[in-house]
């Protein structure tokens, strides 16, 4: 998205179209749900209704942004890499504990940031796992797994 | 007044045992530890933190929840006046005037007089919860559904005017938050809402999750946008106990910002947010010389900070006699008592008084707490704000996966973080503040559940809501402060209000 027509898109046109996005999503997920009768109201009645103001609001925004601010550069990397490690954490924390989890997610998260140093950021994903294991597993006593694979816990 | 302090015996009692004061002590320590780390705001850490009190009874747990709060703040202003690089919108202001002193060499000075501002709000906050407490809660119990509701309205309009930027805007997030509410199984029927058939969302979104996701991990995308251009290299820190000349520059502004931020922080839909702001226009009208106001006027740091300590005190007011949390850390709060079976509302002070008061009791104590140990510890501080951001965000981002993951062992929570994170990350480039969106989340569950329930009780008849004169009172009041904000005048010089 970092190209040339971004540069020329207002900010609020693109938000309009990204909030009607959303409240069209949420009415059509909720089309089966019934709205209720006249007096009660059914589990339908907000979501259909709360969707329908919202997509209204988005088209209203997408009026006013004829002026207004311009897109900011976006950026792949910081997001791919962060949410990723997020991601990464998530798969590996229970079939294989946090001992393997946490260094993953810290090696995965160092990508992110364009001055990622190899060895720093192995030595530091091991230490810091380390800390987090002492802290959360061992003087908090929390339930997240510690390696079951080696230690069955 | 003999009420006041026997209730206040109560919770002292309940504070002062060793255990409660020692997990008093650690929130307030981890708080700040956690709060310091650049781009971490007290709604982050006090999510990534809760699994700290998983395993303690509901009063120590809250206590030191309570604790990791003032921490965090205190960590936050740290942050601002070293580094100028404010966790959260309340630390704004106190980084124009704070990071200018840091720079002379008065970055000692600018914190010793935040902390010394934040106790005094902080006692004075303390008194007023305690004394209004009660009679608020006994109000309270004369609710029903439809004045709830009303209220909740009220307090979704005063966000909607308080939020920064357009009006439309805050409109928006907040039917978006209210939207997001809606996921899960229905009240009534137990039929699933937008689901996408995950089961996990079943129960709805988490509400940590989300604060987490829209807060913490978007703040940490933010900064790694923006090259490393943090400044510690401060020369000194500076003496830490300001002078007296100074403390009597200082007295009138602490006092005045205290009442302001009390009053803010007692208001549903945030109010807390505007005082520090109040504060800052407020003194530097008030000044004789107002262009030393963003030089490192000692005034412009002592105001805000305690301002916002005040409001961040006074805003458990509408979350522990009402049930109604004001704002996205109260919404945390929330969520804590719900883990330990309590679920908040008037009924808390009844049922368990020494819970209640203990918690009051230790919000005084806590203040001091952070003025003991804060202050020897800034050169710590400083030393931990010098490690490169390039290894902080890593450990940021370890912190909040594994503390989302604990807070219902649950693989799920962390991969719907990283979709809140991608969410806030696209608010920001969308320029959509996500405050109010929380704030219409977290009012939205009980908001709907009230409707039904005082349609129910009126047979299905909207004229409820006008036959009840305090429901109807506070429904209008909603829509008087929603039209005031969108008249052009109001609008105009409510921009102002904000670039200031």
């Amino acid at each position: 998205m970092a190209g040339m027509p971004a540069r020329y898109l207002r900010q609020d046109f693109l938000g309009g179209l990204v909030v009607i996005a959303v409240a069209g999503f949420a009415y059509w997920l909720a089309r089966n749900l019934p709205a209720g009768a006249a007096g009660g109201m059914g589990p339908g009645t907000l979501p259909k209704g709360l969707a329908l103001l919202l997509g209204g609001l988005g088209v209203l925004l997408l009026l006013n942004s004829l002026k207004g601010e311009r897109l900011a550069r976006w950026s792949i990397r910081g997001p791919l890499f962060v949410l990723g490690a997020l991601v990464v954490f998530g798969l590996a924390v229970r079939p294989l504990g946090l001992a393997v989890a946490g260094p993953l997610a810290i090696a995965a998260a160092a990508f992110a940031s364009s001055e990622v140093r190899w060895r720093e950021t192995l030595i530091f994903g091991v230490l810091m796992t380390l800390f987090c294991v002492g802290l959360f597993k061992f003087a908090l006593g929390l339930p997240i797994p510690l390696a079951p694979w080696l230690v069955g816990y | 007044m003999f009420e006041l302090i026997q209730n206040l015996g109560i919770g002292f009692a309940t504070a002062l045992t060793p255990t409660n004061l020692f997990l008093g002590f650690i929130g307030c320590l981890v708080g700040t530890l956690i709060g310091v780390l650049p781009g971490v705001g007290p709604i982050a850490t006090i999510a990534m933190l809760m699994p700290l009190t998983l395993k303690v009874d509901p009063t120590g747990a809250l206590i030191m929840l309570a604790g990791i709060y003032y921490g965090a703040q205190y960590g936050g202003s740290t942050t601002a006046i070293l580094v100028n690089m404010p966790g959260e919108v309340t630390a704004v202001v106190t980084a124009i005037d704070g990071h200018e002193m840091a720079k002379q060499g008065r970055a000692g000075t600018a914190l010793g007089i935040a902390a010394l501002g934040s106790f005094f709000a902080g006692t004075v906050a303390t008194l007023i919860i305690a004394a209004i407490g009660a009679p608020l809660t006994r109000l309270a119990l004369l609710f029903g559904p439809a004045e709830y509701f009303g209220l909740m309205v009220f307090g979704l309009g005063l966000a909607i005017v308080l939020a920064r930027g357009s009006v439309l805007k805050a409109v928006i997030m907040v039917v978006l938050g209210l939207l997001l509410a809606t996921v899960g199984t229905d009240l009534e029927t137990g039929q699933d809402r937008l689901t996408l058939g995950i089961s996990e969302l079943s129960d709805g979104v988490d509400f940590a999750v989300l604060a987490m996701g829209v807060f913490g991990i978007a703040e940490i995308l933010r900064n790694l946008e923006s090259p490393e251009s943090r400044n510690v290299a401060i020369a000194q820190i500076g003496r830490l106990l300001p002078s007296r000349e100074e403390l009597r520059q200082c007295f009138g502004p602490i006092v005045r910002a205290t009442g302001i931020g009390s009053v803010l922080g007692i208001l549903p839909g945030n109010g807390a947010v505007l005082g520090p702001f109040a504060s800052y226009a407020l003194e530097k009208k008030l000044a004789k010389d107002p262009s030393r106001f963003g030089k490192g006027a000692i005034e412009a740091v002592a105001g805000p900070e305690s301002a916002n300590n005040a409001g961040a005190q006074t805003s458990f007011i509408p979350l522990l006699t009402l049930g109604i949390p004001p704002n996205a850390v109260m919404a945390l709060m929330v969520g804590a008592m719900t883990i330990h079976g309590l679920i908040p509302g008037p009924q808390v002070m009844t049922k368990y008084p020494s819970l209640f008061w203990g918690m009051i009791a230790s919000m005084w104590i806590g203040n001091l707490m952070l003025l003991i140990i804060n202050l020897p510890l800034i050169g710590l501080w400083v030393r931990l704000l010098k490690v490169p951001y390039r290894l902080m965000f890593t450990t940021i981002l370890l912190f909040c996966a594994i503390g989302i993951y604990s807070i219902n062992n649950n693989p799920y929570d962390v991969y719907f973080t990283a979709f809140f994170g991608l969410a806030g990350y696209l608010f920001i480039k969308l320029g959509l503040e996500p405050a109010p969106m929380l704030l219409g989340f977290v009012l939205g569950k009980l908001m709907e559940e009230k409707l039904r329930q005082a349609l129910a009780l009126s047979e299905g008849s909207f004229m409820t809501f006008v036959e009840r004169p305090v429901a109807a009172t506070l429904l209008a009041l909603a829509a008087a402060v929603m039209l005031i904000a969108v008249l052009p005048a109001v609008n105009r010089s409510r921009q102002k209000a904000f670039q200031e």
